[in-house]
């Protein structure tokens, strides 16, 4: 039964992911876009990672899909029927992805991940009783989850882990990134 | 928890990878182009997280560095779509074939 949802969530997001990028009318892009990112979040969740799949949901669904429909808007008149929605190279682009996914669906098949049915048994701790006293993590038929919150606060914040500087460095990142794109979006330039 | 194989992510991440990537190469407006670049850009994610769930549990790397997309990608989002709307003001059209007066 969690397969079969897994599976739905799959197709559903593969399918909403070629609607939005075949469909003519871009305001349907965004939303399928956004149906799309609903189902990487799924599939998230599905990974285990309670966190990252509601970031998911707020930064793609809530935020990005929201610039991209405003710039849809500012940039109003691409949105005449009469224009075709792909360039010349549409059959060669069609070539190109199947050719590529082919490649990398060999590859997966070719490596050593193929065989094994069930690697998650494999590597799934077993909850030894030091650690479920801890106070951040829950136990679920036997195996031990962290709460993604706070395991991935610590991941990123502990020193001796040593993404301090990098999580220090991209909020500079983002900052600049604001910056930038009002300077690149202003009228009159500086 | 659930049995899934972790190929079958693999696979999932490959097909929107090829999605993507077709939208990146197919569509004319610049719009289309940057949806494209986010459903690989997920799709890396997903293999992120995958490897990190099924290969080490405990590893810290494959969630942070999901973060670290995630973000970038978001400001990735902002600057891409202040340039389109810079170049719709000069050149009156968003189609990214029509935007060629850098090619010399």
């Amino acid at each position: 039964m969690e397969n079969a949802i897994f599976y739905i969530i799959a197709g559903i997001t593969v399918a909403a992911a070629l609607m939005a990028l075949t469909v003519r009318n871009l305001f349907h892009c965004a939303l399928f876009l956004a149906i799309a990112m609903f189902g990487i979040s799924g599939v998230f969740l599905y990974l285990n990672s309670d966190f990252l799949a509601s970031v998911q949901v707020l930064i793609y669904v809530g935020a990005v899909t929201v610039i991209i429909i405003f710039g849809i808007s500012l940039t109003r008149n691409m949105m005449d029927e009469r224009s075709k929605a792909m360039n010349h190279q549409f059959l060669l682009s069609v070539v190109v992805a199947v050719f590529l996914t082919g490649i990398i669906v060999a590859a997966i098949q070719e490596s050593p991940f193929f065989g094994s049915e069930h690697p998650a048994s494999l590597v799934f701790t077993t909850v030894s009783s030091d650690q479920a006293q801890q106070p951040n993590s829950y136990e679920v038929s036997g195996h031990l989850f962290q709460n993604g919150v706070s395991y991935l606060a610590g991941a990123l914040l502990k020193p001796e882990n040593g993404f301090a500087f990098a999580f220090e460095f991209v909020s500079i990142l983002l900052l600049s990134a604001l910056v930038g794109a009002i300077v690149i979006a202003r009228k009159d330039p500086l | 928890m659930n049995n899934i194989p972790l190929v079958h992510f693999l696979y999932l991440a490959a097909i929107l990878f090829g999605v993507g990537m077709f939208g990146v190469l197919a569509r004319k407006n610049a719009i289309s182009v940057l949806m494209g670049i986010e459903l690989m850009l997920n799709a890396v994610n997903i293999n992120f997280l995958a490897f990190a769930r099924y290969w080490n549990w405990n590893s810290l790397t494959g969630p942070v560095f999901v973060v670290f997309v995630i973000t970038i990608a978001a400001a990735e989002a902002a600057v891409a779509l202040a340039i389109i709307i810079s170049i719709y003001r000069h050149l009156h059209t968003a189609n990214v074939d029509d935007a060629h007066f850098l090619r010399g």
